[in-house]
């Protein structure tokens, strides 16, 4: 079936680079899920990831660096009709942008963030990104990595992620069944997908990945908790399970499960919030506002 | 001159000063009087000293005065500090008798126990309401009668009935036992329902009526009480107004509601404008309607975070790296900024960019009555906004005017792709074209001529004043009442206020100011508008009135700072 989800715009990443699997991914998950593409707004940051926008068929906001969460964040409280998929480099949703991830989980708005891990800056040359592990020192730094890592599952669990999951660029099925399963949850989704960058990480490639990564549940565990349970006990099982990385290492999701949403929290705030499209509300008729203020103005005597 | 009258009262952060000013404000206004506020307060929520002054007139005032006629002082340091600033035939409120004619005692404690006998409680209870007995006496003094006072305070406690009744019990009290031997009678006035609000109200109220929908914000003095006061309001009219992680955040997440397409705005002060840089030049760029509103207070960095200051002209029309156009609106007082609220927003959708509109601390907490906005005239243009299904769509189409129609998502056809990076009509950034990087460039700066073409005068200068006059003051922002009420007793000298400067109305401008003798008055260090006057049109002026103090102007020192600006070329005023 021909992709409806691609647009014709030339790709710049390097041959070879892992984004190119995510975006084979993503686009075959909404085939798949068959949402109108007028109905998703895809939004990036600044990265050669966060550059994706421009490569899918649908609304595509390219933000600032490590503002593409926070701006997906907006557009759904603006309109939670929409479909809203954010996506952001490891540097860009984990460095700059980092004190957005941690709020976006406090808000659980229904909505999926994809973070593409490829332990350095792509676009600036392969700096050391928060997600390069402890000393090590691949071919584009002069010196080896003296900072410890963020895990961002760990910090996803934190910071209230109803979803929090992993998975990896050369593994096109798993990824795109895992962006599905993001999208269809009901809450904040995160994906930390594992992503080789060939130019400037010459540790975490695809061989070092490839015997590494072993499926998570078909490995017996269930991130699902059920409804009505205490979520703090899968929780902090989860997070055991976040701290494995090493000659193993985890892919599928950690966790799941519900709470409420931030637009049904700002139902209880703003009367109808969520039920009448504040986009399609008429602020005027015939260019005369339609909010009466006049009983605000008598207040005030 | 006008007849006023002019209460202070001072204590410490947290001890009802306000509480008792604003009633005294409130019953005042309500009986038909003008009424001006001026709040002084410390960077702390409770202990340091503060005062606020309550003008009040049969006229129209907006400023306040350096004289004090009442001084109720909640704490001996009060007296200290304030004693002088009372006139000689003025009066202070005072617990203690002291060998000074001007000292009114009053038992704070036997009426308070009175009141706690009927009550049957204890007089600790009480002592919160000390407070509503100097109110009770000021009101007594003026000659206002108590009911007045009662109904206000019944309001204000309407939710707490026993309190309130205990407290117009203290009135009660008080206009029985408390005599004097001064009045201070004003004019009488007719009843006229006027609001008493500041500024953060007067644009809380127009962006309600302009049809905001998203309001994000991170807490910071001045600014957040305009966001507070709009929360009280999100329910009945149907807006989101979001605390953020952040400025950042809070202007990102403006910039993305709009451009799926609520009307939306941000408001903060200096601190928090610093960090929304960045995404005001990708506002720019990416020609997303973003209205921002702007408190100054006095800076740099943390500065003195109560305090009145205009030091971010400069700053505001020039912040960001890159060349991009932006609207620039300075209102001067409630009903300014109450309209400007509703213009910003109009401008931005029509042109598709930033507007910013600079307030200050004294507009934002000064309460002045004000009249009742006249709605009749007040329009929404959402300039080309496409909510149906389109073809062909490309965000960023060059056009006549430079401006493109604009979707949102959820439109059949209107697919967009915006991009901060430069970008083809179709929003993609790939070819780095030099010819089209021309062609954008004029595109977007393209825009501050037809603003400048099309946005009529009264919406970017006032002038106040017989225009034959041969000396000119010139300003912007909340000296502006001051200007005025100093003004009346120079009839020779006029008035050109600056109600937009970016883009600068250099035209209107010089219309006013060309062949005069320049008299610039600013609240900051250097004079920032003379030098983007200088720098616009050539223009220099002779003289410069300048207030970095942290404090308003009192209008008393304005007259003699405005004597003296007509020999010499900078006055530093330093009243407090
Ligand atoms: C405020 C700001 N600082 C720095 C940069 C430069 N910059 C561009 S991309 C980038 C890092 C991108 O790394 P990452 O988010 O991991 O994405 P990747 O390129 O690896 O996909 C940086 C630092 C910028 N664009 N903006
Ligand atoms: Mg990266």
């Amino acid at each position: 079936m021909h992709n409806t989800y691609k647009t014709n715009v030339e790709i710049d990443w390097c041959p070879g680079c892992g984004d190119f699997g995510i975006l084979n991914a993503l686009t075959l998950a909404l085939q798949d899920l068959r949402i109108p593409n007028e109905n998703v707004v895809l939004t990036g940051g600044i990265g050669c990831s966060s550059k994706i926008p421009h490569y899918v068929n649908v609304y595509a906001l390219h933000t600032l660096h490590g503002r593409s969460l926070v701006q997906g964040e907006a557009v759904k409280m603006a309109n939670p009709e929409l479909e809203v998929i954010s996506v952001s480099g490891d540097g860009d949703g984990l460095g700059i942008g980092s004190a957005h991830l941690v709020a976006a989980g406090r808000r659980n708005l229904d909505m999926t963030y994809m973070i593409f891990d490829n332990g350095v800056y792509g676009l600036t040359k392969g700096q050391a990104s928060p997600t390069l592990p402890y000393k090590e020192n691949i071919k584009s730094l002069e010196t080896e990595n003296i900072k410890f890592p963020v895990n961002p599952i760990f910090l996803a669990l934190a910071s209230g992620y109803t979803f929090v999951a992993r998975s990896y660029s050369y593994n096109i099925k798993h990824l795109k069944e895992t962006i599905e399963r993001a999208i269809r949850h009901k809450g904040m989704a995160l994906i930390d997908i594992m992503q080789p960058c060939v130019t400037y990480n010459n540790i975490n490639t695809k061989e070092f990945y490839d015997k590494r990564l072993y499926d998570l549940e078909a490995s017996g565990w269930n991130p699902v908790v059920n409804k009505g349970d205490d979520p703090s006990v899968k929780i902090s099982q989860a997070v055991q399970r976040s701290m494995e990385w090493g000659d193993k290492i985890p892919m599928g999701v950690f966790i799941q499960y519900e709470r409420e949403t931030y637009a049904e929290r700002l139902s209880t705030l703003i009367h109808g919030y969520g039920t009448r499209n504040m986009v399609k509300e008429p602020i005027d008729q015939n260019g005369k506002p339609v909010a009466n203020i006049q009983e605000v103005m008598e207040s005030f005597f | 001159m006008k007849k006023d009258l002019n209460l202070m009262v001072a204590g410490p952060q947290g001890s009802g000063i306000n509480f008792t000013s604003d009633t005294f404000a409130k019953v005042m206004a309500r009986q038909g009087y003008y009424v001006y506020t001026n709040a002084e307060l410390f960077s702390t929520i409770k202990g340091d000293h503060s005062y606020f002054r309550v003008r009040v007139s049969d006229q129209k005032i907006e400023s306040y005065s350096e004289r004090v006629d009442i001084l109720i002082p909640l704490d001996a340091k009060s007296v200290i500090i304030h004693k002088g600033e009372v006139s000689d035939d003025g009066m202070i409120i005072s617990e203690e008798k002291v060998d000074d004619k001007r000292f009114a005692t009053i038992s704070y404690r036997k009426i308070l126990e009175s009141v706690a006998t009927k009550f049957n409680k204890n007089v600790s209870e009480l002592n919160v309401m000390k407070n509503t007995v100097s109110l009770a006496a000021a009101l007594k003094i003026v000659g206002i009668e108590s009911k007045n006072l009662k109904d206000v305070i019944t309001e204000n406690f309407a939710s707490r009935k026993i309190i309130a009744e205990m407290n117009n019990a203290v009135v009660d009290e008080v206009y029985n036992e408390f005599s004097f031997n001064k009045t201070f009678s004003l004019p009488p006035v007719e009843k006229k329902k006027r609001m008493l609000i500041n500024s953060a109200e007067a644009v809380g109220m127009g962006k309600v009526l302009a049809g905001m929908k998203f309001q994000s914000y991170y807490p910071i003095t001045p600014a957040s009480d305009e966001s507070n006061y709009l929360e009280t309001l999100m329910d009945k009219y149907g807006f989101v107004v979001e605390q953020t992680e952040d400025e950042i955040a809070a202007i990102n997440m403006a910039i993305a509601a709009a451009n799926t397409g609520l009307r939306s705005s941000t408001s903060t002060s200096g601190p928090g404008f610093d960090l929304m840089v960045e995404a005001l030049s990708y506002s720019g760029m990416t020609e997303t309607p973003v209205v921002i509103f702007y408190y100054q207070r006095a800076g740099p960095s943390t500065g003195m975070p109560t305090r009145h200051e205009q030091g971010d002209l400069k700053f505001a029309t020039t912040a960001s790296h890159g060349e991009f156009p932006r609207v620039i609106l300075t209102p001067g007082d409630n009903t300014e900024a109450f309209y400007d609220a509703v213009d910003s927003f109009n401008i931005a959708e029509h042109y598709q960019l930033p507007v910013i509109v600079l307030l200050d601390k004294s507009m934002a907490m000064s309460n002045t009555t004000t009249e009742v906005f006249d709605l009749s005239g007040v329009r929404i243009d959402r300039g080309k906004l496409v909510l149906n299904e389109t073809s062909n769509y490309k965000r960023y189409k060059l056009t006549e005017d430079g401006i493109s129609p604009r979707t949102v998502p959820g439109v059949k056809g209107g697919i967009f792709t915006i991009a901060g990076d430069e970008h083809e009509e179709d929003g993609h950034i790939f070819s780095e074209d030099p010819d089209n990087r021309i062609i954008m460039m004029n595109k977007r700066m393209g825009k501050m001529n037809l603003i400048l073409k099309e946005i009529g005068e009264n919406k970017k200068v006032k002038f106040y004043g017989k225009p034959e006059n041969k000396k000119v003051i010139l300003s912007w922002g909340s000296p502006k009442g001051a200007i005025k009420d100093a003004l009346e007793s120079f009839p020779d000298i006029s008035f050109l206020q600056v109600r937009m400067i970016e883009p600068f109305p250099s035209e209107e401008v010089m219309k006013y100011l060309k062949g005069k003798y320049v008299i610039d008055i600013e609240q900051n260090y250097s004079g920032q508008l003379a030098d983007l006057l200088r720098e616009k049109t050539g223009i220099v002026v002779d003289s410069r009135i300048l207030k970095f103090n942290g404090r308003p102007m009192a209008y008393e020192e304005l007259m003699d700072a405005i004597k003296k600006a007509q020999t010499e070329k900078k006055v530093v005023l330093s009243y407090a």
